[in-house]
């Protein structure tokens, strides 16, 4: 009875002119994407190489230690998965004189704008008219007078409606996939396989989501008219309006303090309130040391105190306690203002650490941002993978400051050692280079976990909410 | 006639519960964007008061643009403070946020509202107009009447049109008026007759997706068909079409990559440092080369990025919502045109002070005070001419051609 319910639903579904146009949307729009996706990650690639042969050819003639840091940097080379998911790898550049603001105009479309907007208005269309389309045409009543419990009914709809989808996805996808792969120049590891079959997966589970909103939706409402406009309503708000929201509305409930306000702030606790606490210091360590030391309250010019320091034991002692009260004093200023400002970076780094993460709560609420985390996090092209790369960076950071220039500067010295270390050009062809490697899939799949799980959870808590309504559904 | 159906069409509307969920979406959504963005825009001013250059400083910086509150467009990168040094213009604050969330997302500002939200709330008002009313039936006692086609088109347009740009326009209104009690937000003359404009863009950009509705319901036997048909029809022209284009367009116009040009720019400036170190020479000459390359590279990217922009919105134009925020990120001075405008403004404003600057700096002299930065965005008639008339005339021909074809489709309609 089971497989002859989901088999009418998926047949209802397979013949409809829904599905029909759906299959047709998506296979085009697929193709196409990754079609560009990958010319475009392909340029990138030699875009890429060119600049560090640009580097190469800097390292050869004119690196020197004093200013290499402003050259050396590490570079995020492009991932293979770019072909498919961008997530935030737009080179957008905001931080230099020279920015390319098409990016922030008109976002790149990828596979996770597919699914996340594509795949859930389709899993809407195909299922907002689940139960109230059945009781218009009355074919509810006729179902409902066999001996079939309800249960059975709703459990049918949402595999039915969950089949029907994932046949067009997983083509779809297929498609693209060859598109991809066709390109002789895209390395398509085992692990990128790996991520993309658990993406594959969560949009899956994303599509059953909005099949369960849909289900759900319909068995609240009598007519299907109605019906579409709540599905419509609540998809809008879930996937158009909660995600963009929450990173302002986190910045309401979790202020941080304006970057530009605390880098001034920590400039002047370092400039200028050190020299003035400094100073003050400075007279107040003098002053003790002229109680001791009463000889230091001639004036004497900058000549005549050197003779007497040479001359003189005595005056010599009380000289250099002067001078160890003035270091001291200036070490003392220092490690105050350094404090202070160092307080101050770190209330803006955790109040900036509690807003992210709040916009990040808060925008788990709508399925699409879940579905964004666990593709771009699977894909090497999130935030996990920001922070996957600063921890490469700092590794390469101290193979090459600590070690490599740590030998190239004694190298330099035992030749010459008059020699100005920082300032003479250095062939450093031979420097250690910045190599990216993805993170482990382990690792991807752990960052991932917690929007997997939200997903599920909305899954279950949603046919739990589509089973109760249909139950109490009236079939007249 | 015509608007005796306007008024049954209006009075049906009030009464319905699609009106009902419409009018909530439209008033939570225009006064949250209204709200967050004007929270984001006061941040903003607050950071413009720290970062505000003292006078003589060779800084430039602009002032928020209150009209960011309804387009935000490239505000972030305009409101950055650039700062004229011996080698060239270095960019030092830009408003930043260690949120990354904000990267994820585009930002919902008034004009997302209604690119987005409310052009798909427009195709609903028109989706079922004719394919519903003949369901129902109604469609032939309506036609028995002494009224022709073009009449029951006609009123039909008004009457969903008026149901849906009244209470859209007064939640605009209220919104903004909200606005005027902050003194940051200065809506001068010219810059309410700017955002009248962008409502007028607005209206007509909503017009032409009822149309569009209507036009579908008018090749439909049934809504239900027609309601799927409109919804890949607005996914595909409001985000599929704008974001491939450009990325096609970069097929096209290759540009450098900006992380290619700063590496550059700092391969430049460290080599040349170093050969002034290294061989004793003219350090005043030495930046003056930096100064040099950077501006034939700066140029050679600005040549080459203006054409990537001028094809990514011919190819764009093939999506209204992409036309409506071309025209109106422009015209709020938030554009892609507007922040190339101002990079060529702080570009010459460093050509103007970079001799004696970096004289100077070579005499070791402190104090030296320059002259200001002055920001002239582009009047009205100029944006008009770079391309925001084209986008509004486009619009314009897009809703004659929509409702020439809906009328074309009704005339031929089975009303049985």
């Amino acid at each position: 009875m089971w497989r002859t319910l989901v088999a009418k639903e998926m047949r209802a579904h397979l013949v409809s002119f829904r599905f029909l146009a759906s299959f047709v949307i998506l296979f085009v729009v697929v193709a196409v994407t990754a079609a560009v996706l990958t010319a475009d990650y392909v340029a990138k690639l030699d875009e890429y190489s060119a600049r560090q042969a640009e580097i190469d050819r800097y390292l050869r003639s004119y690196a020197h230690f004093n200013r290499i840091q402003n050259v050396l940097q590490p570079a995020q080379p492009p991932v293979p998965f770019q072909s498919l998911v961008r997530g935030l790898t737009a080179d957008v550049n905001m931080e230099a004189f020279d920015d390319d603001p098409l990016p922030v105009m008109f976002p790149l479309i990828d596979l996770t704008f597919i699914v996340t907007i594509l795949m859930s208005l389709v899993a809407l269309i195909l299922t907002y008219d689940a139960v109230s389309g059945e009781k218009e045409e009355g074919t509810l009543k006729l179902m409902l007078a066999n001996s079939l419990p309800r249960s059975k009914i709703v459990l049918a709809k949402v595999a039915g409606a969950g089949l029907t989808l994932v046949g067009p996805l997983v083509v779809s996808l297929a498609a693209g996939m060859l598109v991809v792969l066709l390109h002789p120049r895209v390395d398509w590891t085992g692990a990128d396989w790996g991520a993309l079959a658990l993406i594959l997966v969560g949009a899956i589970i994303y599509t059953g989501v909005f099949s369960l909103i849909g289900i759900l939706v319909s068995s609240v409402h009598r007519s299907s008219a109605s019906s579409i406009m709540t599905s419509l309503f609540v998809w809008t708000l879930l996937v158009l309006v909660v995600p963009n929201l929450s990173p302002y509305v986190a910045s309401f409930l979790a202020p941080a303090p304006s970057r530009i306000k605390v880098a001034r702030e920590m400039a002047r606790l370092t400039d200028v309130d050190r020299d003035d606490l400094g100073r003050k210091l400075m007279a107040e360590y003098k002053g003790q040391v002229l109680k001791d030391y009463p000889v230091l309250a001639e004036r004497l010019t900058e000549a005549e105190v050197k003779s007497r320091v040479a001359e003189d034991p005595e005056y010599r002692k009380a000289f250099e306690a002067n001078r160890a009260a003035v270091e001291r004093a200036w070490a003392e200023a220092n490690r105050i203002q350094n404090d202070k400002a160092e307080a101050l970076n770190q209330d803006l780094n955790r109040k900036e650490a509690a807003q992210t993460e709040l916009a990040r709560r808060l925008s788990m609420i709508s399925p699409l941002a879940n579905m964004s985390y666990l593709a771009t996090d699977l894909s090497s092209t999130g935030t996990r993978n920001q922070e996957h790369f600063g921890q490469l960076a700092r590794l390469w950071g101290q193979a090459f400051y600590r070690d490599y220039r740590t030998r190239k500067v004694e190298a330099l010295r035992a030749k010459d050692p008059t020699a100005d270390a920082w300032n003479t050009a250095i062939d450093m062809s031979d420097a250690p280079r910045f190599r990216y490697t993805e993170e482990g899939l382990a690792g991807r799949v752990r960052a991932a976990l917690p929007p997997f799980a939200v997903l599920l959870g909305f899954g279950i808590v949603l046919f739990a909410a589509a089973y109760v309504a249909f139950i109490r559904y009236d079939v007249r | 006639m015509t608007w005796t159906v306007a008024r049954k069409e209006i009075v049906s509307n009030l009464l319905s519960y699609k009106f009902a969920i419409v009018l909530l979406l439209m008033v939570l959504l225009v006064a949250t964007s209204l709200f967050i963005m004007h929270r984001d825009f006061s941040q903003r001013v607050a950071d413009y008061q720290v970062i505000r250059p003292e006078p003589g400083a060779p800084i430039a910086v602009v002032t928020p643009n209150p009209l960011s509150i309804f387009a935000k467009g490239l505000e972030n990168a305009m409101t950055r403070s650039f700062e004229i040094g011996v080698t060239g213009v270095e960019v030092r604050a830009g408003q930043t946020s260690g949120n990354i969330v904000y990267a994820f997302f585009p930002a919902p500002d008034f004009l997302y509202v209604v690119r987005v939200v409310l052009s798909l709330v427009a195709l609903l008002f028109g989706f079922d107009q004719i394919s519903r009313e003949r369901e129902q039936g109604t469609l032939k006692l309506l036609l028995g009447g002494p009224i022709s086609r073009a009449q029951v088109l006609a009123g039909k347009w008004i009457g969903n049109f008026l149901s849906l740009a009244v209470p859209f326009l007064l939640v605009t209104l209220l919104g903004a008026t909200l606005l005027l009690f902050d003194p940051n937000v200065r809506l001068t003359p010219d810059r309410i007759g700017r955002l009248g404009l962008i409502l007028f863009l607005s209206l007509l950009y909503l017009a032409l997706f009822l149309s569009l509705g209507m036009l579908v319901s008018a090749l439909t036997r049934r809504a239900a068909t027609s309601v799927i048909v409109l919804l890949f029809v607005w996914a595909l022209l409001v985000f599929v079409l704008p974001n491939l284009g450009t990325l096609a367009a970069r097929r096209f116009v290759r540009v450098p990559s900006v992380r290619a040009l700063s590496e550059k720019r700092e391969q430049t400036w460290t080599r040349e440092v170093l050969l002034g170190i290294g061989k004793g020479g003219d350090w005043a000459e030495h930046m003056r080369t930096i100064s040099r390359e950077n501006d034939r590279m700066e140029e050679d990217y600005r040549l080459k990025f203006d054409r990537l922009v001028r094809l990514s919105r011919t190819i764009n134009r093939l999506s209204p919502a992409a036309s409506l925020l071309d025209a109106a990120t422009e015209i709020a001075g938030t554009g892609i045109g507007e922040e190339s405008r101002l990079k060529a403004d702080v570009v010459r404003y460093k050509n103007s002070i970079i001799d004696p600057l970096i004289a100077d700096q070579a005499a070791g002299k402190r104090d030296a005070r320059y002259q200001a930065f002055v920001d002239r965005p582009r009047p009205l008639a100029e944006i008009f001419a770079a391309g925001a008339l084209v986008d509004l005339a486009w619009l314009a021909i897009l809703n004659i051609l929509v409702f020439g074809l809906a009328y074309a489709g009704f005339v031929r309609y089975d009303v049985r």
